[in-house]
């Protein structure tokens, strides 16, 4: 990536960046975010900031079909944070890219607030290209414009998605899976791979068994698997080298 | 009297989700640079999304459910095909995926 001198670049390259795919990926999830929100009677104004302070579409989900069953608080506590639990792995693996930028780590709790797969997947990816006391600004350039067409994706999802024929609303649905298989399959590091193929075994049945904690489950299995197994490999290499 | 409820539902699925965020913030500031760790929680989090893609694909809600499993599987495998076939470029890989899902719901 060209060289980024000020914070005003690394923003505008960030901007740049996220239209494209990564800015209709966000739209069609969150067309159908705003459809479902529609029909489960949410308010359009709580539907779109729900985007804007959740951010964070599994959750936001949950939220809106326990809600609309009229499930007790506590169901919809623990569902939303079951749903959304992700973040936490994925915030401790993205922050050591900020790490030699010369912020105040304390801005970290509110950059935090603006991660999401797709944001994670371009940091960690890409991030090492950009200078690293321009890493924020391009970091906060990027999901700025991936939330604005995620709000965009809500509003035209609530305020039309019946009037929209079913094959183009298909279309949007089935892009989401597409893409976030296609982004995060696209690793060369021996671990992450196997991770990935792990969850997508366990992914499914583990959902059948605990639809609330299943993501959890599946993913943390998956990816202890795949460390485990990568550092025995690494181990056994080792001691191959050694003793041959 | 406003109906409070809806607000407090939506206030409590923020929080729900925040305090992974926050949770995470605290740890990684705890953990060494360069720790085994930061490995470890990075295979969690691949885990975590590629179960929720697998989900997402294999058990869907609303519309989606009514599409067979075959008609939703062969067009992801597809999109598999054209994005490592030609160079990576997600966008060729996004056209052969809902190509193949757009003939498969005419021709089924």
């Amino acid at each position: 990536m060209k060289d980024l001198d000020t914070n005003f670049q690394a923003v505008l390259t960030g901007i740049r960046n996220a239209i494209g795919v990564p800015a209709l990926l966000l739209f069609s999830a969150m067309t159908g975010f705003g459809s479902l929100a529609q029909e489960q009677g949410l308010s359009l104004y709580i539907s779109m900031l729900s985007t804007v302070l959740i951010w964070g579409m599994p959750g936001q989900v949950v939220h809106v079909e326990l809600y609309g069953l009229g499930a007790p608080l506590i169901a919809v506590v623990l569902g939303v944070a079951g749903a959304n639990a992700r973040f936490m792995p994925m915030t401790i693996s993205m922050m050591p890219v900020f790490a030699e930028s010369t912020h105040n780590r304390k801005w970290n709790y509110l950059f935090s607030h603006f991660i999401s797969i797709n944001t994670w997947a371009e940091m960690l990816n890409r991030g090492h290209e950009i200078r690293a006391e321009r890493r924020v600004s391009y970091f906060l350039g990027f999901s700025a414009t991936c939330m604005f067409a995620g709000l965009v994706g809500v509003y035209q999802g609530y305020v039309l998605f019946e009037s929209m024929p079913d094959i183009v609303s298909l279309c949007l649905i089935f892009l989401v899976p597409i893409y976030f298989g296609l982004i995060m399959s696209n690793t060369l590091h021996p671990p992450y791979l196997l991770s990935f193929i792990f969850g997508c075994l366990l992914g499914a049945p583990m959902h059948l068994l605990t639809p609330e904690w299943g993501l959890v489950l599946s993913g943390t299995i998956a990816g202890t698997m795949a460390f485990i197994i990568r550092n025995w490999l690494k181990d056994f290499m080792k001691s191959k080298e050694v003793n041959g | 009297m406003v109906d409070y409820s809806e607000w407090i539902f939506f206030i409590s699925a923020i929080f729900a989700t925040y305090i992974w965020r926050f949770a995470g913030v605290i740890i990684s500031h705890r953990i060494e640079a360069n720790h085994p760790a930061f490995e470890w929680f990075t295979c969690l989090a691949y885990g975590i999304i590629a179960s929720l893609v697998a989900r997402t694909l294999i058990i869907p809600s609303g519309l989606m459910a009514e599409i067979p499993l075959w008609q939703r599987l062969f067009p992801m495998l597809f999109a598999f095909i054209g994005f490592y076939m030609f160079g990576k470029r997600l966008l060729v890989g996004i056209v052969f995926g809902e190509t193949a899902f757009i003939l498969l719901l005419f021709i089924g």
